[in-house]
């Protein structure tokens, strides 16, 4: 009896003592590790349950979507250990015929921090743990296992095994990181809410995919699509509310998942968010047209188009055309009505044949590229000086310095200019080319809608904005009853005419402004000085005319003049500025710590034989940003180049950087993120990957603590 | 200088979700406190079933596909017969929805269903068959088992679980709140419900693998 007892206990003890660390079950291998050989007590380490699945099966994220279940960890621990929730892998979205599911295919690891008890004692901690996990491909299997790990307890904690590290590391890489930006959302009259990421001055060329895996159940409907916008002040994600009872909450919790383009491939970027609700923000779902009731019907978009149209017409960047039209009609005051009839059908055909040709433009960028900037014309300062220097010309001309018709006063304001249906036409052209920057602010929801629906409404609503626009000039033109109300032709028509030359010289202004947004200070120069040598031409060309020597150099130096102010439009194509000038406040780069990159400064660095670490990086940079901050700004890390006495130098790309451009294409890059470390007295540098760990990072720098040993 | 970013295509996830969700064309699930959207159907028995013909009659709806883990939990444990017991006491008439699309798990033909209810010892009002998950998709059933508690006055006014605690684990009915049940004890008593809208868990309702 005596036996068979200790038989029993022999038995009951070996169960535990044996427990395996290693679960097979049909869809998953799951194995419990640790990244510690040995613990001390006190100190926190990190255990993982690795799931290895699998092909084309998967297992639940902590939400698993609007079906599944996720994996649970029940943990059996000594007195005083304490296990901390799942740390949870960024998930990914599975589709199984329509229900959204939310998981992880062929590798999972869930981590856990455990903390052991400061006055552990005993040769060994013993963590137990019953694991339950639901394994789906079509059909779904929950399964289980029983793990136990124990681990010596020792005075100072050992790290495990290089290959067991590796793991770990590769599962923190995949945890996502707290998100850089605020965020937060809105709740929408439907009740939809919509997500707002203040992920300012991203460029939205860089980002593919985007999408919220929203934390629980029930605030959140997973089924429906994500219609994510990236814009420059963030990111815009419209989403349909879930079929929770409860009011939205206080905050809405969530992971979200970006994929940036970068020079060497795609990188997925995983930021968990925390949304405070922002009562003030009502989302329409004008920009980013979603699947939602709030979507503006054809009609009702055709209809603030139309609106739009007219109400551009007050604004600042259609008013000079708008004024040249006045001046025009004023002159054709007393013409024949049919003069009048065919000027302001022609000058609306103008209009309507250049929304035409953006449209077509928008449709062919769109199925091209995928995606369209409005005003993205003008986002080019090249552009920006030209139409400038065009708003300086007219008001010249308006103002009587020179006579109508001049042969070097730029091509459109020629046309323009040009007497008759052909003028009044290119007058319309020129009102649409000057009247796009205008369009943003006023005309959002409907061109939101125009640039995300299929082709033929894109026309009609830009054809309606533009019939908008025509609209109050072919009314006059054509309305006899208002044409009465017109002034007779006299001497004031010269006094209107001179006037309106002011509205003018403003809207140049106002380009020059929007030049040195584009370009920094250094615009002003360009454009003023072009200015001062265009109308240094125009002054040339009036002193005189015939065929004297005197007049032939006149005209070749204003030729001169006029093309010294087009090069300075091709110097600022060369040199969009320097990122502190066109940044300024809002420059997202941050120095601390470091100094601006510059050849000099590499050069006579790595002369010295210093080790220098070089990160180019921008402020639209995703994955610069979280390289910044899981690796580079980490205390450790800081504090590793610290005592290496390492030389940290910070390339800002943010906005193109000649120098920084061709240390890239030395290298053989086409862009950022790029590392490169230079060893004490090394040649040529190490270039580190796109992805930094900080392990990454501190085994480079200790790579050179004992290289000086 | 502002600039409006249009959406793309692309940043719709899942290619091949954006191409079938359109044809999947899932209605959000219904609302409550709205009308519960109308179906015919025709059961194991060959009778055909019309929602409309029942008003003045409260009405369970249960998506089932019995190859599910999370069905057999409630069916082993004889929960879901059990309320469906309960419920035809109470003159409720209990609708199990076999919406497994043809070819899917959980599919069955009217045989099999009236076999699986026999060996089950199940009690519902009817099985009915929904081979093309038109059913389930109008209710926006995204789990087996989904449970839907529509009103006398066809209203919807429960969907969700069938019990709050989500696992595979038959121990756990017995510590869970029984929705449906405390659900239909509400709607009888002329109460609103309390909990009316609940997370469903379970499998993936096996919808059609192609789009039709």
């Amino acid at each position: 009896m005596k036996r068979l007892l200790a038989l029993l206990l022999v038995l009951l003890a070996a169960g535990p003592a044996f427990g395996q660390t290693v679960v097979q079950t049909d869809n998953v291998r799951a194995e419990l590790l640790a990244d510690v050989a040995a613990v001390k007590p006190g100190e926190p380490f990190w255990v993982g349950l690795r799931q290895t699945i699998r092909p084309k099966w998967h297992t639940y994220w902590k939400n698993p979507g609007e079906s599944g279940l996720p994996t649970e960890i029940k943990w059996t621990l000594p007195e005083g250990v304490k296990a901390d929730p799942i740390v949870w892998p960024t998930p990914h979205l599975y589709d199984i015929g329509g229900v959204i599911n939310y998981g992880f295919q062929n590798e999972a690891m869930l981590l856990v921090r455990i903390t052991p008890a400061a006055d552990l004692s005993g040769g060994s901690l013993k963590l137990a743990a019953e694991a339950n996990w639901l394994v789906c491909e079509d059909v779904c299997i929950p399964e289980d296992g029983k793990f136990e790990l124990s681990l010596p307890i020792a005075a100072a904690a050992t790290p495990a095994a290089p290959a067991t590290r590796a793991i770990f590391d590769k599962a923190r890489q995949s945890v996502p990181t707290e998100s850089p930006w605020p965020a937060r959302y809105g709740v929408a009259k439907s009740g939809d809410p919509t997500l707002i990421v203040e992920a300012k001055g991203l460029k939205p060329e860089m980002v593919r995919d985007v999408y919220f895996f929203p934390a629980e159940w029930g605030p959140i409907a997973s089924m429906a699509r994500q219609t994510a916008s990236v814009g420059a002040d963030g990111i815009r994600i419209p989403l349909k509310r879930g079929d929770a009872k409860t009011a939205l909450p206080e905050r809405l919790a969530g992971t979200l998942v970006l994929t940036e383009k970068t020079a060497d491939g795609e990188i997925r970027q995983a930021f968990d968010v925390s949304a405070k609700l922002d009562p003030a923000f009502l989302p329409s779902s004008s920009l980013a047209a979603a699947d939602g009731n709030e979507q503006l019907s054809l009609v009702q978009a055709l209809l603030f188009a139309l609106l739009g149209g007219l109400i551009l017409n007050l604004m600042p960047c259609v008013f000079p055309v708008l004024a040249m039209k006045a001046a025009g009609f004023v002159a054709l005051a007393g013409h024949e009505r049919s003069v009048m009839r065919r000027d302001g059908i022609a000058y609306t055909a103008g209009v309507l044949v250049s929304f035409a040709a953006m449209a077509a433009i928008v449709v062919v960028i769109r199925s091209g590229v995928g995606e369209v900037n409005w005003g993205f014309q003008f986002q080019s300062p090249v552009f920006s000086l030209l139409i400038a220097y065009l708003f300086f010309v007219v008001g010249l001309n308006l103002s009587g310095i020179f006579e109508i018709g001049g042969r070097f006063a730029g091509v459109g304001q020629g046309l323009a200019a040009r007497g008759g249906t052909t003028g009044a036409f290119f007058t319309g052209v020129l009102a649409v080319i000057v009247a796009t920057p205008c369009t943003v602010p006023f005309m959002a929801a409907a061109l939101g809608f125009a640039l995300s629906q299929p082709a033929p409404q894109t026309v009609a609503v830009l054809l309606a904005l533009g019939l908008g626009l025509a609209l109050p000039y072919l009314v006059l033109t054509t309305t006899p009853a208002l044409q009465r109300l017109m002034p007779r032709p006299g001497p004031w028509m010269d006094r209107l005419r001179q006037f309106l030359a002011f509205p003018m010289y403003a809207s140049a202004v106002w380009m020059i402004w929007v030049l040195t947004q584009q370009t920094g200070a250094d615009g002003v120069i360009y454009a003023l000085g072009g200015m001062i040598l265009i109308a240094f031409a125009i002054w040339l060309l009036r002193i005189g005319s015939g065929a004297s020597l005197a007049t032939w150099l006149r005209r070749g130096l204003a030729a001169a003049a006029v093309l010294l102010a087009f090069g300075a439009a091709l110097k600022l194509e060369d040199s969009p500025a320097t990122a502190a000038s066109a940044s300024g406040p809002t420059a997202g780069v941050n120095f601390d710590g470091w100094e601006r990159f510059s050849r000099d400064r590499l050069n006579q660095a790595v002369a010295a034989g210093k080790p220098v670490f070089v990160d180019f990086t921008a402020a639209w940079c995703i994955t610069c940003l979280v390289n910044e901050r899981v690796a580079l700004e980490t205390p450790a890390v800081r504090r590793a180049f610290e005592q290496a006495g390492v030389v940290k130098l910070k390339g800002d790309w943010t906005n193109r950087d000649p120098e920084i451009t061709s240390s890239l294409k030395e290298l053989g890059r086409a862009g950022v993120p790029l590392y490169l470390f230079w060893g004490p007295g090394a040649e040529r540098p190490r270039i580190l990957p796109q992805v930094l760990t900080e392990s990454l990072i501190l085994a480079e720098l200790s790579s050179i603590e004992q290289a000086k040993r | 200088m502002s600039t409006i970013v249009v959406p793309r295509r692309s940043l719709m996830l899942g290619g091949a979700a954006a191409a079938l969700m359109p044809a999947m064309s899932f209605a959000a699930s219904p609302d409550l406190g709205k009308a519960a959207p109308l179906f015919t159907a025709v059961d194991s028995n060959g009778k055909t079933w019309s929602l409309a013909d029942l008003k003045g009659k409260v009405v369970v709806l249960e998506t089932t596909n019995h190859d599910c883990p999370y069905v057999r939990k409630h069916y082993s444990a004889k929960n879901m017969q059990t309320q469906q017991r309960e419920a035809a006491a109470k003159g409720v008439v209990w609708l199990t929805l076999a919406s497994s699309a043809t070819g899917q798990e959980g599919y069955v033909t009217a045989q099999q269903a009236n076999e699986l209810t026999r060996s089950r010892d199940a009690a519902p009002a009817a099985v009915l068959l929904d081979p093309q998950s038109k059913i389930a998709r109008a209710y926006g059933a995204t789990v087996t088992p989904h449970m839907y508690i529509i009103d006398k006055t066809g209203t919807l006014v429960y969907k969700g679980g069938i019990d709050s605690i989500p696992s595979a684990d038959i121990a756990d009915i017995a510590k869970a709140k029984q929705y449906v049940r405390v659900g239909l004890d509400e709607v009888l008593a002329g109460k609103p419900v309390s909990d009316s809208s609940t997370r469903p868990y379970g499998c993936s309702l096996k919808y059609p693998r192609t789009s039709s």
